[in-house]
């Protein structure tokens, strides 16, 4: 009997060290998980971060606005830009005749709403001065040479055949961006005076009768 | 008390006390857990308003090797819109769900949701496809054995009542877990 104290404490001292054991080890593998999932967690974060990156502010969703930007009563940003023949064309060639710069896109569905009234208005004005320059703004950075601009200029042409534009298509509009804001929605519509002047912007398509007025502004001034 | 049993008893006590770390320890383990739970981050709400958020899942379990469901969710902002994987016109960018190769996990097939229709306000008789508001693509995964950060890309464009945004593609991010 007198044995039994010591085997009881023996059996106790195991049972201590085995659940200190098993404690030691769930602290362990407590904090390897912890370890891997922070690193996860900030490998996640740091892409949320970058898709942050790439966000795009929501435009009003209310619908067109005019673009009240610096660029309103400043001179048109100079630009000269291909057209779907490959020909240079220059802002500069226009001066002293009144015009709208539309930039637009082929997957843009108000652009394509828009382009009829465009067209419409175009010939009621273009002789009084009046031209309208279309310039595609595809948004996807494509380069001469690339696929994606090959896409981009069949998808143009198409479109233009389709809408019978009968005014200057250029193409590559994304390169001349940020001189004009950023573009980042489209249709939007410059309209200048005769004497290279920004009298008007307009973000979105409002109504025919709205850039009627702008262009019989521009013609005015 | 004898010799033997005073020894009995200073082991007794050497015993609490080894005990007593034994506990502590138990304690501290389950301190530390209770603090990675309350301080587990979240994922945070953007910063700036995106046309396009993905939800959820952040991290799947999945069977190594076999195809499974995992349905994504993301939400189109409040007033925009984007096409459906369906547009109604040719000229329109569908929305697309895509993992690149070597990515931890196989894209074996998605199941996009038929989109509503809508007509823009300049031109009521032209119907449109798109998603608003939340929607989801059903995905059957393949993930390889191993933890995985798996990087997919949507590619849609979106648009308010009168004016669209240029195409986007987003990174859709998630851990995925093969076992």
């Amino acid at each position: 009997m007198k044995s039994f104290p010591v085997h009881r404490n023996t059996l106790v001292l195991f049972a201590v060290l085995f659940l200190l054991a098993v404690f030691g080890w769930a602290g362990w593998a407590n904090w390897e998980y912890r370890q891997q999932t922070a690193d996860r967690r900030a490998a996640l974060a740091a892409l949320q971060s970058e898709a942050d990156m790439q966000g795009v502010l929501v435009p009003d969703a209310e619908g067109a606005s005019p673009a009240t930007s610096a660029l309103d009563g400043t001179a048109a940003p100079a630009f000269t830009l291909p057209d779907l023949e490959g020909k240079e064309i220059s802002l500069a060639s226009y001066r002293g005749k009144a015009l709208l710069i539309n930039f637009w896109a082929t997957w843009c569905g108000p652009c394509k709403i828009e382009t009829p009234w465009l067209v419409e208005l175009r010939n009621k004005y273009a002789a009084q001065g009046f031209e309208v320059l279309g310039i595609d703004t595809e948004g996807d950075d494509a380069q001469p040479g690339d696929v994606a601009w090959a896409r981009d200029k069949t998808d143009v042409t198409k479109f233009v055949q389709q809408e019978k534009m009968p005014y200057p298509v250029l193409v590559d509009g994304d390169s001349i961006s940020k001189p004009y804001g950023g573009l980042d929605d489209l249709p939007t519509s410059f309209f200048v005076d005769r004497q290279g002047k920004i009298i008007a912007a307009q973000v979105g398509i409002n109504s025919e009768s709205d850039i009627e007025a702008n262009i019989k502004k521009a013609l005015a001034e | 008390m004898g010799d033997f049993e005073k020894k009995d008893v200073k082991k007794m006590i050497d015993l609490r006390k080894v005990a007593g770390v034994g506990v502590a320890a138990l304690l501290m383990n389950a301190g530390a857990h209770a603090q990675f739970i309350s301080n587990a981050p979240q994922r945070s709400a953007a910063v700036k308003a995106e046309a396009v958020q993905y939800l959820y899942p952040e991290q799947v379990n999945l069977p190594a090797g076999k195809a499974s469901a995992v349905t994504l969710h993301f939400r189109v902002a409040q007033g925009l819109h984007i096409n459906s994987h369906t547009p109604s016109d040719d000229y329109l960018i569908p929305t697309t769900f895509s993992i690149s190769a070597g990515a931890g996990a196989r894209l074996e097939s998605a199941i996009y949701p038929a989109g509503i229709t809508i007509a823009l306000p300049a031109d009521p008789e032209t119907k449109l496809s798109v998603y608003t508001g939340e929607f989801t693509i059903e995905t059957r995964l393949v993930a390889a054995p191993g933890n995985h950060l798996v990087k997919g890309a949507l590619h849609y464009q979106a648009c308010n009542q009168t004016q669209c945004m240029p195409p986007k593609t987003i990174t859709v991010a998630i851990d995925v877990i093969g076992k």
